[in-house]
């Protein structure tokens, strides 16, 4: 039996265990050692790789990378790095999608990083950071001031089954990029072409449908000048004639390809939370979808006999100017880290020729440093990719990025779901981001966001 | 408690014993008012200290957070730095915001149908369970086991059961029509009846306390009533139901506090999106969203009190309506 004695102390020692833990070390104190929140489990072979060869240059010799793959609880779920900060436990750096850059410098989650650059590379940030894509410089670019180093980029394209096409009777010279730039119209009439359905009107096999993979708001925004910010009123402009034309094309599309068919079409072939080797187009039923140069590992592993090919994305009429978008990752430093020669030898070995020319190949995205793309260090297979950067951007670096992703996205749904018309859609998208804009006051994006990059030849 | 038919017991030494018919003889206990004797304190210093680490516990973990979630509520707060205060700020947006209306709409809807049909299935898995024969123990393990399925792998599991070419439930649409051309998850309304669907199979925890309340009920009033001629029916209408109010009413205001809270397997079977068309944005993950997503703690903790005030007028309501068909009569047999 426990006597009053016994249960008091192991009750205080408890407390007194406790109040210990929360007093635990935070990570060691010494600044040769560096602690990392990398880019995810599954690809934590290529982290090691970058991190071994660090450690076998002068500068890394004596520097220990304390790897940590944390997993992310969602796109813009930043919950465990806020706790991190908060708790003293963050890491020196951290491997972050640069979509939220802005969103987390905006509160106050990362440290700058011009200093370092003032005082280890003696050059001015602009001239530092002409190493890299201008559009991958300007998302980690807010107020101003620079939040971290790009690593990897991408762009988006359509993806096509030649054996579907051919068996449609399609002409395949049509889907080569370097012969031709396919439009709106004959990718609508590719896909009526492709479409069959059972005896019910159900579906069998899909052309194309504009929501569908990377087919987001964006996607199309960027072909049709659809802008969502405006530097020179500072005031977001997503109420605009080209976002309705965005949300137009979603509905025009949908009248022709019904949702509730799509949809039930997806759910079948390619169902909400399944695993990448089941998808329709590995499935032979979707004859093009839109996507990235990171569908190429994925196709190299689970379809590798599919013959699956890249083209651009569709233009208004023959010869517009190609466009895509471009997102990828960044090393940026958390709030509160230390400030090291060390941390940023790291950063600039990991973001630079020699990291990046060890992890794009691997990964089958493509760089964002400019002299690793010139040397053309990245799966031979991204090629058309790279050659859609210099007309490709970023998303908008703003602070209220999350909340504008989210607002587009559902907008999208209720268009093609027939809920909302494309005017209403525009006017409701407007009334939930501007307010929340219109308390950064003033807010400029960088003057370069949104100009085309220019991309050394090999 | 007489609640659950076991009555109230009176501190030794405190109040004089209770007449047979239930009142109180005498002047009434002078309550708090006593001067506490030496032994007192020290009994009750002793039970504090007992309880010390639940007192601690709920002062760390509820007492604290909640209040700071109240005073977060009147600031603009991204988890970083320190909250700015903007008054009543928040809650003018939040009364202005459509996916608050939208999220909230969805969540009622959630709420009317999934509440009552719970208490629906609870209680006639309780009254299975209840079934006077020798495999009992058996059944309840049975009605009881889809209760351990965690929602996470629930969810997963409709996703397959509601494929429109393979799912089973599909395949028995197919028996009246055309179960291929449905989606349940790709309709606004559809996914909502899913996720009701799915909250069925938890109802294995209320039944429990259903169970519970039926053993409770002493058998000679059944025997009484089958003597007096009155069928299964009457006897479950006049008898059961009457008797098992008090427990009604406790699922009830869980099950309504529950539904208020409804987020995980919507969150899964969206891919945390809500979609379609918002369909399936109920309040938590519109919370949920604004807190982690969007790093608008001010706003999203403005949005838990609300949630919390309508939680609390919800439960007084159905505290004041349970007068009319609460009965708190029965004694343990």
């Amino acid at each position: 039996m426990i006597t009053r004695r016994t249960f008091l102390s192991a009750a205080a020692a408890s407390a007194a265990a406790l109040s210990l833990g929360a007093c635990a070390p935070r990570g060691s104190s010494s600044d040769t050692v560096i602690r990392y929140w990398g880019m995810q489990a599954a690809d934590a072979d290529k982290d090691l790789k970058v991190i071994d060869a660090f450690n076998a240059t002068r500068a890394g010799s004596r520097i220990t990378i304390d790897v940590n793959q944390v997993p992310s609880n969602g796109v813009a779920d930043m919950s465990q790095i806020i706790t991190a900060v908060r708790g003293g436990t963050a890491p020196d750096v951290w491997q972050m999608d640069r979509f939220n850059a802005v969103q987390n410098a905006s509160i106050g989650l990362l440290e700058p990083i011009d200093d370092l650059i003032e005082e280890y590379e003696g050059v001015s940030v602009e001239e530092f950071t002409s190493q890299w894509l201008q559009f991958a410089v300007d998302e980690l670019t807010y107020d101003g001031r620079l939040y971290g180093l790009p690593i990897n980029t991408d762009a988006r394209g359509i993806m096509y089954n030649e054996d579907i096409l051919r068996g449609a009777g399609i002409d395949l010279d049509m889907f080569d990029p370097q012969q031709h730039v396919l439009t709106w119209d004959e990718l609508r009439e590719v896909s009526r072409k492709i479409t069959t359905t059972d005896s019910r009107g159900n579906f069998e096999t899909l052309g194309f449908v504009p929501w569908d993979g990377e087919g987001w708001p964006y996607t199309w925004a960027f072909g049709l000048d659809a802008q969502l910010y405006s530097n020179e009123t500072a005031s977001v402009t997503l109420d605009s004639p080209q976002w309705r034309a965005v949300f137009e094309l979603y509905a025009d599309w949908a009248e022709e390809f019904p949702y509730a068919k799509a949809d039930a079409f997806f759910a079948t072939y390619q169902p909400p939370n399944a695993p990448p080797s089941q998808t329709a187009i590995f499935s032979e039923r979707l004859g093009m979808s839109t996507t990235g140069p990171f569908s190429i590992r994925s196709n190299e592993k689970y379809a590798p006999k599919l013959p699956l090919k890249f083209t651009w994305l569709p233009v208004g009429a023959e010869g517009d100017e190609t466009y895509s978008w471009s997102g990828g990752a960044s090393l940026v430093v958390p709030k509160g880290a230390r400030m090291t020669r060390n941390l940023w030898e790291f950063m600039k070995f990991y973001t630079g020729f020699e990291g990046q020319s060890i992890v794009q190949p691997l990964l089958g995205d493509l760089p964002t440093n400019l002299r690793t793309i010139q040397a053309r260090n990245y799966n031979p297979k991204a090629e058309l990719f790279r050659q859609m950067l210099p007309t490709s951007t970023s998303r908008p670096p703003l602070p209220v990025g999350s909340v504008a992703w989210d607002t587009l996205q559902r907008s999208r749904s209720s268009v093609i779901i027939g809920s909302q018309t494309p005017q209403e859609a525009v006017a409701i998208n407007q009334l939930s981001v501007g307010p929340k804009m219109a308390l950064f006051e003033g807010y400029q994006m960088p003057a370069t966001y949104g100009q085309n990059s220019v991309i050394p030849e090999a | 408690m007489t609640a659950t038919g076991v009555k109230a017991r009176v501190p030794v030494g405190d109040a004089p014993p209770e007449a047979a018919d239930g009142t109180a003889e005498g002047p009434p206990p002078e309550r708090g008012r006593r001067r506490l004797s030496r032994t007192d304190r020290r009994d009750l210093a002793l039970g504090l200290k007992y309880i010390s680490p639940w007192i601690v516990g709920i002062l760390v973990f509820v007492v604290y957070p909640v209040g700071y979630s109240i005073y977060l509520s009147f600031t603009r707060y991204s988890g970083m730095g320190a909250p700015t205060w903007v008054g009543l700020g928040n809650y003018v947006t939040a009364f202005a915001d459509p996916l608050v209306a939208k999220s909230t709409g969805n969540t009622l809807f959630y709420a009317m149908i999934a509440v009552p049909l719970g208490l629906v299935v609870a209680l006639v898995l309780a009254l299975a369970m209840n079934q006077n024969v020798r495999e009992v123990a058996w059944y309840r393990t049975i009605f009881y086991a889809p209760s351990l399925i965690p929602a996470f792998a629930m969810s997963f599991i409709f996703i397959v059961f509601l494929n429109p070419q393979f799912g089973v439930f599909n395949q028995v649409l197919n028996i009246f029509g055309d179960g291929a051309n449905v989606n349940l998850l790709g309709d606004p309304t559809g996914v909502k009846i899913a996720i009701i669907m799915m909250a069925q199979l938890g109802a294995g925890n209320a039944a429990l306390i259903f169970l519970a309340g039926l053993r409770n009920v002493p058998k000679t009033v059944y025997e009484a009533a089958r003597v007096d001629g009155a069928g299964p029916m009457r006897q479950f209408r006049s008898i059961t139901l009457p008797l098992l109010s008090p427990v009604l009413l406790f699922n009830l205001i869980t099950g309504v506090s529950g539904a208020l809270q409804v987020f995980t397997e919507a969150y899964i079977v969206t891919n945390g999106t809500g979609d379609p068309d918002a369909g399936a944005l109920f309040y938590m993950m519109y919370l949920y969203k604004n807190a982690f997503g969007f790093a608008e703690l001010g706003y999203a903790s403005a949005l838990a009190v609300l949630l919390f005030l309508v939680g609390l007028a919800l439960a007084l309501l159905i505290f004041w309506c349970s007068r009319r068909f609460v009965n708190y009569d029965v004694e343990a047999s």
